[in-house]
């Protein structure tokens, strides 16, 4: 019995050991060890040396270059002395201006992605109200533009960024070196900057610092128009120019200091140990709360549209025109946003700038699970798959990632997107039925409760596998959060959205209130039933067409 | 009413921004950073939203 135990127990462990052998790949034949290289022994490269390197010959390049092997040689450094030649101190400040040079390609043309999501804007906007304001609702998100980029211009600028410091992927920035700075609590907190009104002030006119105006002006941009969308239908022309102009100058500004020019809640990591300060790294926050906020104090102020609510303050459906340009809007702004999000490394080249790719795949993913999110919510509430719920539901993806897009992995991004398409539903449910303030295009919810959500996701979902320049917010590593290790980032984020909720709404709600004591924030009733394109523009959006002038609900 | 809630909604701001200086540790912050948050939004959605219902259109 024992032999027979034993014989079996060695057939099997036999058995056992060649199957392990077959199901475990093959070992690779053993090579011999290989010499570890010997460390190469420093060239030095001298200007006789570049001066020996050949480029090609006239007549090579006389006869064409199909494929690019001929282009892009020698001969295209350029040379600080022609009678010297090639020397090593142009080769190597060339290498530094090609770095520059990437970046500023990478940063205005991510800006010019951002200034077209205005159109974006304008189709979401003008397609969720009625026709007979169509005219009206474009001219506001059209006119934005301007008005809000010469309030930045003139005062704006200066105050978000004229203290920001050297902006090494642009090549330093070194004007923008004037904040202003109060001590607290033992610390020096910033909260304005000082150089760079009109971009003449103090040195400001440099060619860094104008790729910094640009992408942070259509940054502004998008702040400012959010609101046109909660106002819409009832909003006094002159009343939305001074207002953008004021948020375009003052508030946008001022949080937007604190948060990325070096003012006091950037540096709450610093100063007082807060993870890496409020971290947001394209403007959940900065950009899109900020909007999102004032639209509420806005629709608080302006009061809803005629017919919106009944006498028994129960809330009627007021449909938009057109559904199809709404959808074809919300398709602009994920275009749109490549550039918000991804250009917010300000470059593509050095210091980590790399991630682009990881930023940009991040944007996709929360878009996309937003407005999955969005759509299901809808579709199981009430039996369809809301259109315009389903547009909204994207941009709040999109919205909820872009503060946390550079700091956290694609399975973070689609949770954040799926939780703010959710989000977004239930927003405009509560601000609609139990809030009672009128949002036509749901503005307060996508830009101002899904704004909020992504600057509270990176103190929650940052995994610290970024590595911006080896720092962030000059606190040294990478940005983590309460789910990998960080507990003091998530009190930073809160920090700044405590901000955003009692300061920002506040002043934007003063602003608009000496706004409306001086000039009249609504229009009258009148106006208002016919529609705004003909008692304030002069003109119909669509001539062509009778328009309904009764409003829906009214009892 | 109005103004009630719109101090509120400030002073909700400083509880948070004073957080700074009145507690040293990330838990004590958070705390009051909450509290802050909590008050502002109380301020909004009570006080200052309830101030401009009564005079909404719809109970003209």
């Amino acid at each position: 019995m024992k032999t027979t135990l034993l014989t079996f127990t060695m057939t099997a462990s036999l058995l056992g050991a060649g199957a392990a052998r077959a199901q475990a790949p093959a070992p690779a034949p053993a090579q011999p060890a290989a010499a570890a290289p010997a460390a190469a022994a420093p060239v030095a490269i001298t200007d006789v040396d570049l001066k020996a390197i050949a480029g090609p010959k006239a007549e090579d390049r006389a006869k064409g270059d199909p494929g690019g092997t001929i282009t892009g040689t020698v001969n295209d450094i350029v040379v600080g002395d022609p009678k010297a030649g090639l020397t090593l101190p142009d080769l190597v400040n060339m290498v530094g201006q090609n770095q520059i040079a990437v970046n500023f390609v990478w940063t205005l043309v991510t800006g010019f992605l951002v200034m077209f999501m205005q159109a974006g804007f304008a189709l979401v906007e003008t397609g969720l109200c009625r026709a007979k304001n169509a005219n009206h609702t474009m001219m506001m998100n059209f006119m934005v533009y301007g008005v809000g980029m010469l309030g930045y211009w003139l005062f704006g600028f200066a105050i978000q960024e004229g203290g920001v410091g050297a902006v090494a992927n642009l090549g330093g920035t070194a004007p923008l070196s004037a904040e202003h700075t109060i001590k607290m609590f033992g610390k020096d907190l910033g909260l304005w900057g000082q150089n760079g009104f009109m971009l003449m002030h103090n040195g400001t006119y440099d060619v860094g610092v104008m790729v910094m105006f640009l992408f942070q002006m259509v940054f502004m941009d998008t702040a400012l128009t959010i609101v046109t969308g909660t106002a819409a239908e009832r909003w006094k022309y002159v009343a939305f120019v001074a207002s953008s102009f004021l948020m375009g100058a003052f508030t946008y500004p001022l949080f937007a200091n604190w948060a990325w020019g070096g003012g006091w809640l950037a540096t709450l990591g610093a100063n007082f140990g807060l993870g890496h300060g409020y971290s947001d790294f394209a403007g959940s926050g900065v950009v899109h709360a900020v909007g999102g906020l004032t639209a509420l104090a806005m629709g608080i102020l302006i009061g809803p549209r005629i017919g919106k609510y009944g006498r028994d303050g129960r809330a009627h459906a007021i449909p938009g025109h057109d559904i199809t340009i709404v959808l074809l809007g919300c398709f602009i702004l994920a275009f749109g946003w490549f550039g918000f999000n991804p250009g917010s490394t300000l470059g593509a080249s050095g210091n980590g700038n790399l991630r682009i790719s990881s930023v940009a795949v991040n944007t996709m993913l929360a878009g996309m699970a937003g407005s999955f999110g969005a759509m299901l919510y809808m579709w199981i509430r009430y039996g369809k798959p809301d259109a315009s719920m389903s547009g909204n539901g994207l941009l709040a993806g999109l919205v909820a990632i872009t503060a946390p897009s550079g700091f956290v992995n694609p399975v973070a991004s689609v949770i954040i997107g799926l939780i703010a398409g959710v989000l977004v539903c239930l927003s405009v449910e509560f601000i609609d039925r139990v809030l009672k303030v009128d949002d036509p295009v749901g503005a307060i919810s996508v830009h101002g409760a899904n704004g909020l959500w992504g600057v509270i996701s990176v103190g929650l979902f940052a995994d610290g596998k970024s590595n911006y320049g080896g720092a962030w917010n000059s606190v040294p590593g990478s940005v983590t959060g309460l789910f990998y290790g960080d507990g003091g980032q998530l009190v930073a984020q809160l920090i700044g959205a405590a901000t955003l909720i009692g300061f920002v709404f506040t002043l934007s709600f003063v602003f608009n209130l000496l706004i409306d004591w001086f000039v009249g924030q609504r229009v009258s009733a009148r106006a208002e039933l016919e529609g705004l394109d003909i008692p304030e523009m002069g003109a119909l959006g669509y001539p062509e067409f009778v328009l309904k002038t009764e409003a829906v609900g009214v009892e | 009413m109005a103004f009630v809630g719109l101090a509120m909604a400030f002073v909700g701001f400083l509880i948070a921004f004073g957080s700074l200086g009145l507690a040293s540790g990330a838990s004590g912050r958070l705390i009051l950073v909450l509290i802050g948050i909590v008050v502002s939004l109380a301020g909004i959605m009570g006080p200052l939203n309830q101030a401009y219902q009564k005079k909404a259109v719809w109970k003209r």
